[in-house]
């Protein structure tokens, strides 16, 4: 693994971490540069709190200056060190539910409810969707024919899963992107928008 | 199968859908039309300049924040970072939501990183930045089709922000909310309304620091970073409506024909030839529209149907050996005389 040729010293390596700019194989690499490093660690945390204090510096106009107290550190680490380890505690009952089916689950009939309510609940879903379309923005609806709805619920709601028109969304939001008013909020509300984990683009 | 857990999903689903339609926000109705040319010459001045501020605010500033975005029932949101250097633009968009995407624009070059299926999609985005053309024009576009009103003062991400709406001034096209940073007029955020008021879609920054420091060699060098991912670049082929034999007979007032592109299909089952979707696009400077067409296939296109995914609003239909596909920020009746306008030339 040598994608950290870009991060030769250390210290850069560790400016990018506070400034969040590292990727998850960096900053792995960034956290094993931190702890690691033993007798230099004084070195590393000095450096990084100095990284956090020129951020707080340029961030902030009131006056910051906190440095650490590498002495307080180390006694704490000690204390921590003799802490006595609390054995967990043993429960007194047995809590675990028992894994013995719903008293309905006999009944055909009570599956048969719960289907027609789940039903009538994604129905719905799609009834309040088509609710958008409010008469007065839409006044043509009535002379169409009746449109069937491609509406599916899933977890982030009332939403289309079908691939080709996902493909198509992700078209339009590519080159329809021609807006005075959303260059650049566009481009972010593009980014920015779940992409479909189940559906390839 | 079970139903019960099924069943509450749903209701939950319900109750989000519920919520968000019962979350109307009205704007007042009362707004006076411009009486005369001088004073319509005056709102156009005013629109343009406040939309050019934006522009540049967009362009000039450094800051780091987390945007999110709402539309219908769904919520996402993503860390935004953005700089620019003289007429370098650089931003990374990371997903806190859905899918883990990584997304960095350079100028008009846009990577998308697909850390989950360790793919990279580079692209073009050619139409990001020619938006000016609309402002320039003589006619005063944007402004023939919305007026601008102020709505006073308020607080986005801990930053104090100018509310301005722009209405449109008739039924073709959705009414924007804007909230711009005093200082800088950097956009920090948007809702989309319908006629009544309702707001469709919207977008803001729930946390900012302006002037933050980014660095644009550094944010260069993570979106040069593709080791251990596949490059895929989307093949895309300009060409025009009429050289594919479509013509809009009857234009849509406002839109105006931007761009013309056919792209492979993206499924390799579909190996016929004529198999690509045209993709036409319009604007009308604001809101824009995407026209796709493809040949008819009836094992797929069986159903016209019609769909609003927050401001975005899609209708499917046969023209005769044709399947449209309609989409884009615009009331469904405007797509419809998108539909009813085009024609295949013989």
């Amino acid at each position: 693994m040598n994608n950290l040729t870009s991060f030769v010293q250390p210290g850069e390596l560790l400016s990018a971490l506070a400034d969040g700019e590292l990727r998850r194989e960096e900053l792995v690499a960034a956290l094993q540069v931190g702890g690691s490093d033993d007798a230099a660690s004084g070195g590393d945390i000095a450096r990084w709190s100095a990284y956090h204090l020129i951020g707080d510096v340029l961030r902030s106009q009131a006056n910051v200056a906190v440095s650490p107290d590498m002495r307080f550190v180390e006694r704490l680490n000690h204390r921590l060190a003799r802490e006595p380890v609390a054995a967990p505690v043993k429960p007194v009952l047995n809590l675990t539910p028992p894994l013995t089916s719903a008293s309905n689950d006999e009944s055909f009939r009570w599956k048969l409810v719960a289907g027609v309510a789940s039903l009538a609940a994604v129905s719905a879903i799609s009834w309040n969707a088509f609710g958008l379309f409010s008469p007065a923005a839409v006044p043509k609806l009535a002379e169409l024919a009746a449109p069937q709805q491609v509406l599916v619920a899933s977890p982030l709601g009332p939403v289309l899963r079908d691939a080709r028109l996902e493909e198509m969304l992700a078209a339009h939001r590519q080159l329809g992107g021609v807006s005075a008013l959303q260059a650049p909020s566009n481009f972010f509300r593009n980014a920015t928008f779940d992409a479909p984990t189940d559906v390839r683009r | 199968m079970n139903f019960k857990k099924f069943g509450v999903v749903a209701l939950m689903l319900c109750a989000l859908a519920a919520m968000n339609y019962v979350a109307a926000d009205p704007w007042p109705t009362s707004s006076p039309a411009p009486s005369s040319a001088a004073s319509a010459a005056v709102e156009t001045r005013a629109v343009n300049e406040w939309l050019m501020r934006m522009r540049e605010a967009s362009q000039k500033q450094a800051y780091i924040g987390t945007y999110v975005v709402s539309a219908g029932p769904t919520m996402s949101s993503a860390k935004i970072w953005h700089v620019c250097e003289g007429k370098q633009q650089v931003e990374r968009v990371e997903t806190l939501t859905g899918a883990p995407r990584s997304t960095f624009r350079h100028n008009d070059k846009v990577v998308t990183f697909m850390p989950d299926q360790k793919v990279v999609r580079s692209e073009k985005r050619e139409l990001l930045g020619t938006f000016p053309e609309f402002l320039q024009s003589t006619d005063g576009r944007i402004a023939d089709f919305y007026k601008v009103r102020r709505e006073g003062v308020d607080r986005v991400a801990g930053v104090e922000a100018d509310v301005v709406a722009l209405l449109p001034k008739d039924s073709m096209r959705f009414g924007y909310r804007v909230w711009t940073e005093q200082k800088s007029g950097l956009v920090v955020k948007l809702q989309t309304m319908d006629s009544d008021g309702k707001v469709l879609e919207q977008a803001a920054f729930s946390e900012l620091q302006l002037d933050a420091p980014v660095r644009v060699d550094r944010l260069l060098q993570m979106m040069g970073k593709v080791d251990g991912y596949r490059v895929e670049q989307p093949v895309l082929v300009k060409t025009t409506a009429s050289a594919e034999g479509w013509l809009l007979k009857a234009p849509v007032p406002g839109f105006k024909s931007v761009s013309c592109y056919k792209r492979p299909a993206a499924s390799p089952s579909s190996a016929v030839v004529n198999d690509e979707p045209l993709q036409w696009v319009f604007s009308d400077g604001l809101a824009s529209v995407s026209i796709f067409l493809e040949p008819f296939d009836r094992q797929r296109h069986d159903k016209e149907s019609m769909l609003s995914l927050g401001a975005t609003q899609t209708v499917t239909m046969q023209i005769g050996a044709y399947w449209l596909t309609a989409m884009g920020e615009v009331p469904l009746s405007t797509l419809r005389l998108f539909a009813n306008g085009l024609e295949r030339k013989k």
